[in-house]
């Protein structure tokens, strides 16, 4: 193929297949004639641009599939070498396989593109085994290392431990994940054990304005000084995928926050599952902070990508504050994520009274 | 900088991201119906809405002469929400959220009775929408009512609006037109306002590269070493446009550059790249250290403005393959004016760390395009080494910050070509903002609003930054007033000819951004 037609399907976003030996090199070369074709004037200016590196653990090609969209969108504004490693089932035939392929944006005014690039490797079989050596020389140097794992990365540990290893920023989501209240205290056990790298659940990013509502309820200082008076927090919560692991963290971001030893959390926090049929009753649904003298509530508007909050308290200022919720896709998540500090450790403090409440012997 | 501000007091707010919730405020704007409020205000208002930003208790009043309803209002500036936000297509629930807290109040500029009856309307919409008697005053007016409507807030009680309420002016540019215009306009402001809640415009601060300027300088250990007189030759700080007066020739010939951008946004730029370090990042601190340089400029007298000056006056030519008319054929521009519309400037620090380095300020209009930018160029490197295999002098580094467009940084080096014989090229490194974070900077205004609302004045010029900057601008407009006219340039040009001369008499030239 000639060389300007390679560059062109390469930044075009089509794949192409590559030797796992000669991703290096290829994308060396590709790079290099786009250098050259911004002598052409008739050719768009191509400007590659990386601030990290972006590893992405896909189970299935469907996931791998949303994952090159997902980066897609992502790398607009987030300009990353993505590496996408699709581990296929230990049963089928030993097989490594490599592509490369460019997701451009145009940049400013439409002259110039900004690129970066994809690696995507598939692996099967045995050869499962080897993922972590594929990846790690394809990793820029001197740039942070984030990994979005789509599943649960406690079930396949060995490749974990590699990739944690080399990651600053460890990326997932429990609410995807197969009752995810089971794992908690495996998830809790790793963040301990792994405390170089960053933890972040999108199930947390998600709970970001209920956090942000309910923050706000008390930051005027006659309302602050409520906080030390809650008895009771309940939680509403839908019954679709993970709005049942949100509304545990959220009950525990309380407990947390306000150092509420064990058995005070387990009283105050209540959480109850509201099944009505109603499709859109998919994460939380509401919350009641409830004081001797004061109810603060949070409560997401019917039909609407919004939550409302308001103060039934005496002297209180009773207008309702509104927020709208952040695009919960996973592109928009991730990105959210990407403009936030990495170390949340607000999370963790949650996460452990999430699973100290989960134990069995605490039950 | 000290903006970022949580409160520790509620331990709910830990590792929140969103800034501190703005306490309650009702901002009055004077001039409501103008361009300013329509093409920056309100859609950065909106902007913030969409984000979140705004307080829970807030409204916009809308003060102008003439007659209109509310709703008249509110129609009208979703229209310039709709054309100039930075959030297309407007969103309906954000717009009517806040365009239910909009409002118009009709008046003269000095009619008493119209800012009692706005107080009363103040006290209503304050019981109605708990705003709790805190006020931003925005002046948004033609400069000259400035001092009218300060004497009208004061003398009709608005800004003693209840026990522990804030009342917080915002002034626009121009901040007076010499050193005594902005002695009185601040006499003024101070006879009403204390200085703490005075903010004074410059619309370049609120710019991310402008902000930028100290965290490259500060967060960097490899640029400061390096950052004085002992390692850079010199700075240029280029502000350049590519259009004319487009429409504003009766304001722009009692200005000229010199009051328009020079004074303001040029000497800021220099301030923030000249500073010490600051031991923290507050605005007080921040402000110090700014002024301590203004303070160290070394004057330019009046007699002395032909060696450290120059200024042009542009002539017809053209611009992206059109004809343009020169300057003296604008609309409203006096026949035979004098007033420069291109300027250069050469000022020193006199400080430990500047002696003996020039800063060259260049700014104009209808250059050949729009950019502003500040070009640190570094001493030459010895010529020993490469003399004898490179028969062009070697480059020195220049480190650039691109404060528009393409905001971003970027350093020239020397590099060997590859090849068999040494062969050395400059090369540049080039980081892009757009490119590594995406086009998503807010709107100057919408940081400098929303640090007006919150009382942070880090972005913010200080009374004696103002003075101190006309004090220098004052003696160089002096000795022009008695000084030939300013000399012709072609529109699209880089300015007259005397300006490259008057570079090269030092040994250096003008960059070309």
């Amino acid at each position: 193929m000639p060389a300007s037609d390679q560059l062109e399907t390469f930044t075009a976003g089509v794949e192409t297949a590559v030797d796992v030996a000669q991703i290096e090199r290829q994308l060396h070369e590709l790079w290099q004639l786009a250098a050259e074709s911004e002598k052409d004037p008739s050719r768009r200016q191509i400007t590659r641009a990386c601030l990290f590196n972006f590893i992405v653990l896909s189970e299935t090609d469907a996931e791998a599939a949303h994952a090159s969209e997902v980066i897609s969108t992502l790398t607009s504004h987030h300009p990353c070498r993505a590496i996408v490693l699709s581990a296929a089932s230990s049963t089928s035939a030993s097989e490594l396989s490599a592509s490369i392929s460019a997701h451009c944006h145009l940049a400013g005014t439409g002259q110039k593109q900004v690129c970066c690039e994809q690696i995507a490797i598939h692996a099967s079989g045995p050869s499962v085994a080897h993922l972590g050596s594929a990846v790690l020389p394809l990793l820029e140097s001197d740039l942070p290392t984030i990994v979005w794992w789509q599943g649960n990365f406690l079930t396949r540990i060995d490749l974990f431990r590699r990739l944690v290893a080399v990651a600053d920023r460890m990326i997932y989501d429990t609410s995807a994940w197969p009752n995810p209240q089971s794992q908690l205290a495996g998830l809790a056990r790793a963040l301990t054990e792994q405390p170089r790298c960053s933890f972040t659940d999108l199930s947390w990013t998600r709970l970001g304005l209920w956090r942000q509502l309910a923050a706000e309820c008390f930051d005027e200082p006659h309302c602050c000084s409520e906080l030390s008076q809650i008895r009771a927090v309940d939680i509403v919560h839908g019954c679709g995928p993970g709005a049942g692991v949100r509304a545990l963290l959220y009950g525990c971001w309380f407990a947390a926050q306000l150092r509420w030893p064990l058995p005070e959390a387990r009283a105050r926090i209540h959480l109850s599952e509201l099944d009505d049929g109603d499709a859109t009753a998919v994460g939380i649904i509401s919350v009641a902070i409830q004081t001797d003298d004061a109810t603060f509530s949070i409560r997401k508007n019917h039909g609407e990508s919004t939550a409302s909050a308001t103060v039934d308290m005496p002297n209180a200022c009773g207008l309702p504050r509104k927020r709208a919720f952040w695009p919960a896709d996973d592109a928009s998540l991730l990105s959210q994520e990407l403009d936030s500090p990495a170390r949340d450790p607000v999370y963790g403090k949650a996460l452990v009274i999430a699973a100290a409440l989960l134990e069995p012997d605490q039950r | 900088m000290a903006m970022q501000t949580t409160l520790t007091a509620n331990p709910l707010r830990e590792g929140i991201s969103t800034r501190q919730a703005p306490e309650p405020c009702l901002l009055v704007i004077f001039g409501a119906t103008g361009d300013l409020t329509h093409r920056k205000l309100v859609p950065a208002l909106y902007n913030l809405a969409h984000e979140g930003q705004l307080p829970q208790s807030f409204a916009i009043v809308g003060f102008a002469r003439r007659p209109k309803t509310h709703d008249q209002f509110r129609a009208e500036l979703r229209d310039s929400v709709a054309e100039f936000s930075r959030f297309q297509p407007v969103n309906p629930a954000v717009w009517d959220s806040l365009a239910q807290a909009i409002f118009y109040h009709q008046s003269e500029f000095g009619d008493a009775q119209g800012y009692k009856s706005l107080d009363g309307f103040l006290k209503k919409l304050d019981a109605e929408r708990g705003t709790a008697g805190n006020r931003l005053f925005y002046l948004a007016t033609a400069p000259t009512e400035f001092i009218g409507i300060i004497e009208q807030l004061g003398a009709n009680g608005l800004v003693q609006s209840g026990p522990g309420a804030r009342q917080r002016i915002v002034v626009e540019k121009p901040f007076g037109r010499s050193l005594p215009t902005a002695e009185e306009l601040n006499q003024a402001l101070a006879g009403v306002f204390d200085e703490q809640r005075i903010f004074r415009i410059d619309h370049y601060l609120g710019k991310e590269t402008v902000q930028n300027i100290l965290a490259l300088r500060f967060a960097n250990e490899i640029f400061e070493p390096i950052w004085n007189q002992k390692y850079v030759d010199h700075v240029q700080i280029t502000v350049a446009e590519s259009l004319g007066v487009e429409g504003r020739g009766g304001y722009y010939d009692q200005s000229g550059a010199i009051r328009d951008m020079v004074q303001n946004h040029m000497m800021q730029l220099l301030s923030l790249v000249a500073a010490e370090p600051p031991t923290a990042l507050e605005a007080e601190v921040i402000r110090d250290e700014k002024v301590k340089v203004l303070r160290a400029i070394r004057p330019i007298t009046p007699d002395q403005v032909q060696q450290f000056t120059v200024r042009g006056q542009y002539a017809s030519g053209s611009m992206a393959g059109k004809p343009v008319p020169g300057y003296q054929e604008e609309k409203n521009v006096a026949p035979g004016s004098r007033t420069e519309t291109f300027v250069a400037l050469k000022l020193f620090v006199d400080n430990w760390r500047w002696a003996g380095v020039p800063f060259y300020l260049r700014h104009g209009k209808r250059l050949p395009k729009g950019v502003a930018e500040i070009a640190i160029q570094f001493k030459a490197p010895p010529a020993v080494l490469f003399a004898a295999e490179s028969p062009e002098p070697l480059q020195p580094n220049v480190l650039v910050l691109r404060i528009q467009p393409d905001e971003g940084v970027a350093i020239r080096m020397n590099a060997k070509v590859p090849g068999n014989v040494i062969n050395l090229q400059p090369v540049k490194m080039d980081f892009r903002y757009g490119g590594s974070f995406g086009a998503r900077s807010p709107e100057a205004y919408e940081r400098l609003l929303h640090d007006a609302i919150i009382g942070d004045s880090t972005l913010f010029t200080r009374r004696d930054e103002v003075e101190r900057s006309w004090k220098i601008i004052d003696a160089i407009i002096a000795g022009w007033d008695a000084s030939p006219a300013p000399f012709p340039y072609e529109s699209g040009t880089w300015g007259p000819p005397e300006a490259d001369e008057f570079i090269e008499r030092d040994g250096r030239e003008w960059r070309r951004p």
